[in-house]
């Protein structure tokens, strides 16, 4: 039975990186098309991957593999423990706190890893990461405590049933303010512009990024898949009513996902303290509104 | 290597300040050149300029070759702009040697240098995009300075370096069709600005990253040599093309726009304003081009002697004043050729001063709206 539920495990792992390298390589192409561009293949992702995994890669020490791996492990770990469609392992302990916990897991092994390289750019972009990351936990945090005061659970499993019956029962309708605070934060999470200061190129060489080269590359794109994958999935079961199927449940993942594209390709960066003090008004304001009206 | 006394090396804290490097292998430079800062925190403490890391020697080089052989030399020295070089270059050699340039040889001039200033003024267009992180917009532009690039391969043969001047006029003349082609393109571009304006210069995030930053005075403008839009946003009105007139531009109409504000905001906007006057100067010389000859016959370009005698000539570049200095003692080749770029002394010396004290993320915004080419500084 736990040998079953392993084997589960691995394969909704797999799931979540293919759908996410997916997203990546449409991400790409809508992108060029809104810039004009033809774009690269949209299985492009999938070949840097293999190639980038088939490389000979220098390490900065132990800290830097045990950060990187971290992170995708971390995250994976998450990903086991969402509800997506007919396909849910832990129907009885997917709570959000602990998704939530497992994912900020991730992102600080990240900041571990590339911050032993030792580059000044790959520092920044760490701090800057995690600074921007305490801007948009607290919107998140105040659009989750509205859910569950809603909802009177705090498992995803029951927030999607909960839901159930249509369209009109969806959180999106009834937390509208929530829902909007939930899409600025998700622009945060997924490091979309205009919240992409910790990678922003042009200032700091792409920050974490500079020092990864060969298979820690290839993990910090598995780690952006994967996390792609699990920041989505949990919109749609907070919000989207979850799925009836794993189709469905991409489906609304992509949808999410789309409309931050969209944003993205239009909107420059913010600097690091108006991107927190954006996160820390609107969103924030939207969040605390929506859990008075839950509240009273 | 020089090895650091260690009495030394205890006072500086490694963990207070640290180096960072832009360029000459960084996204946020726009050529090969590297500022080196010492940053305390995310401030900007010292910044040393390292040039040379493009040093091909144009100025002595030109010295070897004839008259004529340099043509194909000069334009190099600037990229998004080569054809100022080869312009300014030869109204020094028709200059020294007395050459009258036709009038149609004149307007083709014209219409070749504000082709080219639309076409730097949209790299800048670029520029803002890659250091602010739209980068829709340095994809639009560069896309649709390639249109430009076609009508020239159409004109030249080349896409980027033309090579199409001589001295005593141009070439060849233009070929038939080409100029309504190039009122096709100029109603594109047109129709393109209000798509520019929505998506940079009316953009809050980007009103919001570059108003008030990198601001600089008239006073400094003018004590640091810095000339061009650079100097026209800090609010002193001074082109060459309006203030001591050159080919044929005193016959054209246009105005200089004013934004005066100093800041890279203001920068930025000065290059999109000027990019409307280019394009109406265009239409005017489509409109009033002559027909006669596009080129004043000079002699066997191996036995081409330009008298003796020094000139400086000048043109207004979409960065500022480009000029040659040209020194000739009566031999077919120039005894010396001294190149003023218009980014020398924003880039490599008033650079030094303005950044002290900018946060890193300014630093890209800052070289962009100054429009800095760093080829320039390595001659």
């Amino acid at each position: 039975m736990i040998f079953l539920k392993l084997l589960e495990g691995i394969g909704v792992g797999l799931l979540s990186l293919t759908v996410g390298l997916l997203f990546m390589g449409l991400a790409r192409k809508i992108t060029a098309r809104i810039q004009r561009r033809y774009g690269p293949p949209v299985l492009q992702n999938f070949i840097d991957v293999f190639k980038l995994f088939s490389k000979q890669s220098i390490s900065h020490g132990f800290a830097f593999d045990l950060g990187l791996v971290a992170g995708v492990s971390a995250l994976l770990a998450a990903v086991v423990f969402l509800p997506m469609g007919q396909i849910n392992l832990f129907p009885h302990n997917s709570s959000l706190i602990m998704i939530i916990y497992l994912m900020t897991m991730a992102y600080l092994g990240m900041a571990m890893g590339v911050s032993s390289s030792g580059n000044p750019n790959a520092t920044i972009g760490v701090a800057r990461a995690l600074t921007m990351m305490m801007g948009y936990e607290l919107p998140f945090a105040a659009v989750i405590f509205s859910v569950y005061i809603f909802a009177k659970t705090g498992s995803l499993t029951n927030i999607v049933a909960a839901q159930g019956g249509g369209f009109l029962n969806w959180n999106m309708v009834r937390l509208p303010f929530g829902f909007l605070a939930a899409e600025i934060a998700l622009q945060g999470m997924l490091g979309e512009k205009p919240f992409d200061m910790a990678i922003a190129p042009a200032e700091i060489a792409s920050g974490p990024m500079v020092e990864l080269g060969g298979k820690y590359l290839g993990f910090g794109m598995l780690q952006h898949a994967v996390g792609i994958y699990l920041e989505t999935g949990i919109m749609v079961d907070l919000f989207l009513g979850g799925a009836s199927n794993i189709w469905i449940f991409v489906t609304k993942q992509f949808e999410l996902f789309f409309i931050a594209l969209l944003i993205n390709a239009v909107l420059p960066r913010f600097k690091i303290e108006d991107g927190v003090k954006f996160m820390w008004k609107v969103p924030l304001l939207l969040g605390v509104i929506q859990a008075l009206i839950v509240v009273l | 290597m020089e090895l650091r006394p260690l009495n030394e090396s205890n006072t500086n804290d490694k963990y207070k300040t640290y180096e960072l490097f832009i360029g000459p292998n960084h996204p946020g430079i726009s050529g090969n050149f590297s500022y080196v800062l010492d940053m305390e925190g995310h401030k900007i403490a010292n910044v040393t300029a390292d040039p040379g890391l493009l040093h091909r020697g144009f100025e002595k080089l030109m010295e070897r070759r004839l008259w004529t052989q340099n043509l194909a030399l000069i334009p190099r020295i600037c990229v998004p702009e080569p054809d100022v070089n080869e312009v300014a270059y030869c109204m020094g050699v028709e200059h020294l040697a007395g050459i009258e340039v036709p009038k149609r040889a004149q307007y083709i001039r014209v219409i070749v240098l504000e082709m080219a200033r639309i076409a730097a003024y949209l790299f800048s267009f670029s520029g803002v995009g890659g250091a602010t992180g739209l980068y829709t917009a340095p994809n639009w532009a560069i896309g649709d300075r390639d249109y430009i690039l076609d009508l020239f391969e159409w004109l030249t043969g080349g896409r980027v370096y033309h090579i199409y001047q001589y001295p005593g006029g141009v070439k060849m003349d233009i070929p038939d069709g080409w100029l309504d082609k190039l009122s096709e393109l100029l109603d594109y571009l047109e129709s393109r600005l209000p798509e520019y304006d929505n998506l940079i210069f009316k953009n809050p995030i980007l009103q919001k990253r570059t108003k008030g930053v990198g601001y600089l005075s008239a006073e400094d403008a003018i004590e640091n040599g810095i000339t061009g839009p650079n100097l026209r946003a800090s609010g002193v009105k001074w082109d060459i093309r309006k203030a001591q007139p050159y080919l044929v531009y005193d016959e054209l109409d246009f105005d200089i726009p004013e934004t005066g504000d100093g800041d890279a905001f203001s920068r930025f906007v000065q290059r999109r304003l000027e990019m409307e006057e280019s394009i109406k100067i265009l239409r005017q010389c489509i409109k009033q081009i002559p027909d006669g000859p596009y080129r004043e016959k000079i002699p066997n370009p191996f036995q081409f002697r330009v008298p003796a005698g020094t000139y400086y000539s000048k043109v207004e570049s979409s960065k500022g004043e480009f000029g040659y200095f040209i020194v000739s003692n009566g031999d077919i080749k120039p005894y010396r050729v001294y190149v003023r770029g218009p980014s020398y002394s924003a880039g490599l010396y008033y650079a030094l001063e303005a950044m002290k004290n900018m946060r890193i993320e300014d630093v890209p915004v800052w070289i962009h709206s100054m429009d800095i080419c760093p080829p320039d500084f390595d001659r």
